[in-house]
């Protein structure tokens, strides 16, 4: 914890577009968090391959732990891939509405990025089933996996 | 009828050994490790093969396993004391240590024999908190009503499952949603399989979708369970249930969690928070998943303050 002082975590959620990630300037007391992204993961790997090449070492957390850094007073600024967005709010990767709640709550800025692609508003219910192609839940479970939810604009200002 | 998981009771002793469910194999196996002294409690604890309820078995059964040694047998309690209370820093050890040492210091202050004294203290105890915990799954059952869609974390240790299936033999129709529980998928391993052994219908989530299932109105109560409490009733539970408790807040959703009351610490603030090592989920089955470059922080409990409890369902444990 002595690692991190108040207000010093830019944290990242959803599969950022390189572009995008491109306008995110950190200052050198800044630390990188990217959001794991379950169930395939692909925010975490993409997110911090794109930190990586620009020098930045990145921090990867899975996606229940944000609520901690808050809590804590962590975090400075959260950014959130956006699929879609208007005046009344945004379509995003699940998640971001954890991180959006969350922010408004701690009264930490929210910056919607563009996301790297469009996706279905449903996941295969058998991708929870497993973890990197092992297989975790028991026979017959069935899982729910919503990829995209709706972000009020009250969350974002 | 109602159903009992391995989870309810997952520590027993059977001449001088003590038998550990490791939590870490179920569904795929349900085995118990032989834990013969203290040495071997603690691994099993800080190893995360029990937890929750699992520790507070392990923790007074040791004290059975530790009462013949070569010397000194309260100094030597005190150790075994000492050792497990030094396992894991979240979970309030001392204040189960504390009540055996206690109990051992006046048998042998009225020349007492300390071994009977602890013995009879800790099979007290056991039976005491098998009743406690029988009457509170009651209490979690008549929580429930007909309809209801419940979001659930982690695992409560065999309550939930026995509740849902009092819930259905009343005729209720209840259904779960278990989140995943990462990094050690407590939920989808552990969760998921007794609900489904109890008949209960149970959806498996990953830990982000919990906004969706929110704000959607897929759910209208969140249980949960904790692993220690404040005198202000803030309480320390598995990483993921802040972040639950303020959407639940947010989305008008009734937060009940299972606690044992404590006036051990103040509030949550002082509640120590262990921060394991990163690596424990960066590395699945001997491979680096985000890449080797990549850090991890692993912080393995968060506070949950009070205000956003709406109800405490409380098991008092003695201590």
């Amino acid at each position: 914890m002595q690692d991190y002082k108040p207000n010093s975590i830019c944290l990242f959620q959803g599969v950022l577009s390189a572009e995008s990630l491109k306008k995110v300037k950190l200052i050198k007391a800044d630390h990188a968090f990217v959001c794991e992204g379950r169930p395939s993961l692909e925010a975490g790997r993409k997110t911090s391959a794109i930190f990586l090449k620009k020098g930045i070492t990145p921090t990867v957390i899975t996606d229940n732990m944000a609520g901690f850094l808050f809590f804590k007073g962590l975090v400075k600024k959260v950014f959130i891939a956006c699929q879609y967005a208007d005046n009344k709010g945004a379509l995003c990767d699940t998640g971001a509405l954890i991180l959006a709640v969350l922010a408004k709550e701690h009264k930490v800025p929210v910056q919607l990025l563009i996301a790297e692609h469009r996706t279905r508003f449903l996941g295969d219910p058998k991708s929870i089933l497993s973890f990197e192609g092992q297989r975790i839940a028991p026979k017959d479970t069935h899982g729910y996996v919503p990829l995209v939810e709706w972000v009020s604009a009250k969350y974002l200002k | 009828m109602q159903f009992e998981s391995p989870l309810f009771w997952p520590a027993y002793v059977k001449e001088d050994i003590l038998y550990v469910l490791d939590e870490t194999l179920v569904p795929n196996k349900l085995k118990y490790i032989p834990v013969k002294n203290v040495k071997g409690a603690v691994a099993v604890i800080r190893d995360m093969k029990t937890r929750a309820f699992g520790q507070f078995l392990v923790v007074l059964n040791t004290f059975l396993l530790e009462l013949n040694p070569k010397g000194d047998l309260l100094k030597h309690l005190q150790m075994v004391a000492h050792e497990l209370n030094n396992s894991r820093p979240t979970f309030p050890f001392a204040e189960v240590t504390g009540i055996i040492i206690g109990v051992s210091q006046k048998a042998s202050a009225n020349n007492a024999d300390i071994r009977v004294a602890v013995t009879k203290t800790v099979q007290g105890f056991l039976a005491g908190i098998r009743a406690r915990r029988l009457q509170r799954v009651q209490e979690i059952a008549d929580s429930m009503d007909d309809h209801d869609c419940i979001l659930t974390h982690c695992n409560v240790s065999g309550e939930l499952a026995m509740a849902a299936s009092i819930a259905l033999a009343q005729g209720k129709h209840v259904k779960f949603f278990a989140t995943e529980t990462r990094p050690y998928m407590q939920g989808a391993k552990l969760t998921v399989w007794e609900l489904q052994e109890a008949k209960a219908t149970v959806t498996l989530v990953p830990d982000n979708a919990i906004g969706s299932l929110m704000a959607d109105k897929l759910v209208n109560k969140v249980i949960i369970g904790s692993d220690r409490s404040a005198a202000n009733g803030d309480i320390a539970n598995k990483i993921g249930s802040y972040q639950i408790a303020v959407l639940a807040k947010e989305f008008g959703i009734p937060l009940i969690v299972l606690t044992q009351p404590s006036k051990g610490v103040a509030s949550g603030q002082d509640m120590p928070i262990e921060i394991r090592d990163g690596e424990e989920f960066l590395v699945f089955n001997g491979k680096k998943i985000f890449g080797p470059k990549v850090k991890g922080f692993y912080p393995g409990f968060d506070v949950v303050p009070h205000q956003l409890i709406t109800k405490a369902i409380a098991i008092n444990a003695g201590l």
